[in-house]
């Protein structure tokens, strides 16, 4: 009989994935099954921490955009 | 299907088949999901087959579905989502029989007793005999459903602290805010000025059209009843009268005496929503077009655009006329309709909003960063961290769009129709979506991994069943891996798959 987890399907790019298998690494408690270069499987109650633990990572290398002189 | 729809189909799926077998019971319930649930190919099958004493051979369905338009997975997707409603029948598959299908047997009677009209007294409601007040016309009855609901509305958007429009509103009933609460809807948060703030479903709940609106909060309180399993309540019964009352007719007063006395006890629950009009002393009950809309497709009681307008219309002014989209040629455009027509978008993604409502100024703060505020107006700029401090509430870009292409100023309009060019200039919708698209770098996919399959053959013959019905997300053959949405009807495809060898 094969068996079903249930899981959180993530389809992103390669370099997102590799930040994702990063943040993994530290307590192995995100990742069930790394399927390839751009998908995962990861667990259902992890997946709002993932999101924001990847907005922060982001935010690091987002340069914010120049605030424009209002001139009205 | 709507928004709506898809929220009770979502709920339907989950129910066991028991809960079924009873909800087909009821000749409304039956026919409510015929016509509201049921994609067109579904209902060609339901029809053809329901007068069919026999089974009728699966291969012989393939007539209806030409290959052009998606041949046998289509066929395949409408038996699996006519199964999940425990319409349909298919019998299991076995080497010497071809597979057979025939409509479920509690479906049958159900729909048979609906489009002939027999069965119990009192499927469809039965009509009052008694004297009428003439003063309830439907009229009058919308207007009830819409101050009702409106006052949910606006406890919603008042959360957002704004000061003002809030006069003459009395609020909904405290169970109705419960009900919100529990929802998540909104949440307590100590530093408003309420005491309560609303959430990210709150917001996306504000921007769905009332149809959606009124199923999402309808099902919060199915699943309530279902917590709370001593309140007498059986959300079963409670969804079959839902049902029925879509059925009934607006402007027709309906006798309570015919009801159960557990479907008399959601009378008043019913009236906090708006969906009845219950007038004191008398057996008899009206049901608002909140309710009688509650399976049709056709009317949508208003869009997107016009919730908020709604939403944000003095409660106390014009009344007679509705902001309902399906009032009818009787629906004069109101005042409130074209004074939240004044937004401005340019270029240079600057917005200038001709409002004074600080409830339509406080939408726009949601998208938007405002920067300065005159007597009759607004003024701002749409930019990447307003848009996505949007996205993160939940509102999609679309959802933008269309309220900035809704509310677009009649100047913006004119220039439009003269020239011939898109309303909003392109290069800020353009941006709005990528925006959007920026925030979404990973796309997830909640469902179930399937994994260590005995044989490959086993691997894809599952697959295979799984991509025919229409849940299979990923899958990689070569390590024999599949992802998929749903997992109920693959576990009882194995199971037969066994039983057949």
């Amino acid at each position: 009989m094969p068996r079903a987890i249930r899981g959180v399907l993530i389809q992103c790019e390669p370099a997102i994935k590799s930040i994702i298998v990063h943040l993994d690494s530290v307590n192995n408690d995100i990742i069930i099954e790394d399927l390839d270069e751009q998908t995962l499987v990861v667990k259902e109650n992890m997946v709002q921490l993932l999101k924001q633990k990847l907005e922060d990572r982001l935010k690091e290398t987002y340069r914010p955009e120049e605030p424009l002189a209002d001139s009205d | 299907m709507s928004l709506g729809g898809q929220q009770l189909l979502e709920y339907l799926e989950k129910l066991p088949g028991t809960a079924f077998r009873r909800l087909y019971q009821s000749p409304a319930t039956a026919l409510a999901i015929f016509r509201r649930m049921l994609s067109y190919h579904a209902k060609v099958i339901v029809r053809g087959l329901l007068y069919m004493p026999d089974p009728f051979p699966l291969t012989s369905l393939d007539i209806w579905f030409p290959p052009e338009g998606g041949g046998k997975i289509h066929r395949d997707r409408t038996i699996a989502a006519l199964r999940s409603l425990h319409i349909l029948q298919v019998s299991p598959p076995s080497k010497d029989r071809t597979q057979e299908i025939q409509i479920t047997a509690s479906f049958k009677k159900g729909l048979q007793l609906a489009f002939e009209g027999g069965g119990e007294d009192g499927s469809f409601g039965v009509p009052s005999s008694l004297p009428v007040d003439p003063s309830i016309d439907i009229a009058y009855l919308d207007r009830y459903a819409r101050k009702k609901w409106d006052d949910i509305l606006h406890y919603v958007v008042n959360s957002l602290g704004v000061h003002g429009s809030s006069e003459g509103v009395s609020g909904p009933k405290a169970s109705v805010k419960e009900l919100l609460l529990a929802g998540r809807l909104v949440e307590r948060r100590p530093d408003t000025r309420t005491g309560i703030g609303i959430t990210q479903a709150g917001f996306t709940f504000l921007l769905q059209e009332s149809n959606a609106q009124v199923w999402t909060l309808l099902l919060l309180w199915l699943e309530a009843a279902d917590h709370t399993a001593d309140s007498g309540m059986d959300s079963i019964d409670m969804l079959s009268f839902l049902f029925m009352l879509s059925s009934l007719e607006l402007g027709t007063a309906y006798d309570t005496s015919a009801l159960t006395e557990t479907r008399r006890n959601m009378l008043p629950s019913l009236v906090d929503f708006g969906l009845i009009y219950f007038p004191r002393d008398t057996r008899q009950f009206f049901p608002t077009r909140l309710a009688t809309t509650l399976t049709s497709t056709a009317s949508a009681l208003r869009t997107v655009s016009s919730a908020f307008t709604a939403a944000t219309a003095n409660p106390s002014g014009e009344p007679g006329t509705t902001t309902s989209t399906s009032g009818g040629p009787a629906a004069t455009p109101d005042k409130t309709q074209t004074a939240a027509k004044g937004i401005i978008i340019e270029t240079n993604y600057r917005i200038y909003a001709y409002t004074t409502s600080p409830l339509q100024i406080a939408v726009l703060a949601l998208f938007c960063q405002l920067n300065m505020r005159f007597p009759n107006m607004v003024s701002g700029r749409l930019t990447r961290d307003s848009i996505r401090q949007a996205i993160g509430f939940g509102i999609t870009a679309d959802q933008i769009i269309s309220y900035l292409h809704a509310h677009a100023h009649q100047q913006m309009v004119r220039e439009a129709t003269v020239t011939g060019k898109p309303v909003l200039p392109p290069t800020v919708v353009d941006q709005i979506r990528l925006w959007q698209l920026e925030n979404e770098r990973m796309q997830t996919t909640a469902g179930f991994l399937f994994k260590d399959f005995e044989s490959t053959e086993e691997y894809a013959a599952l697959s295979r069943y799984a991509e025919e019905i229409g849940v299979l997300v990923w899958k990689n053959d070569k390590r024999q891996l599949f992802f998929a949405s749903k997992h109920e009807q693959l576990r009882d495809y194995l199971k037969s798959r066994k039983k057949g060898e």
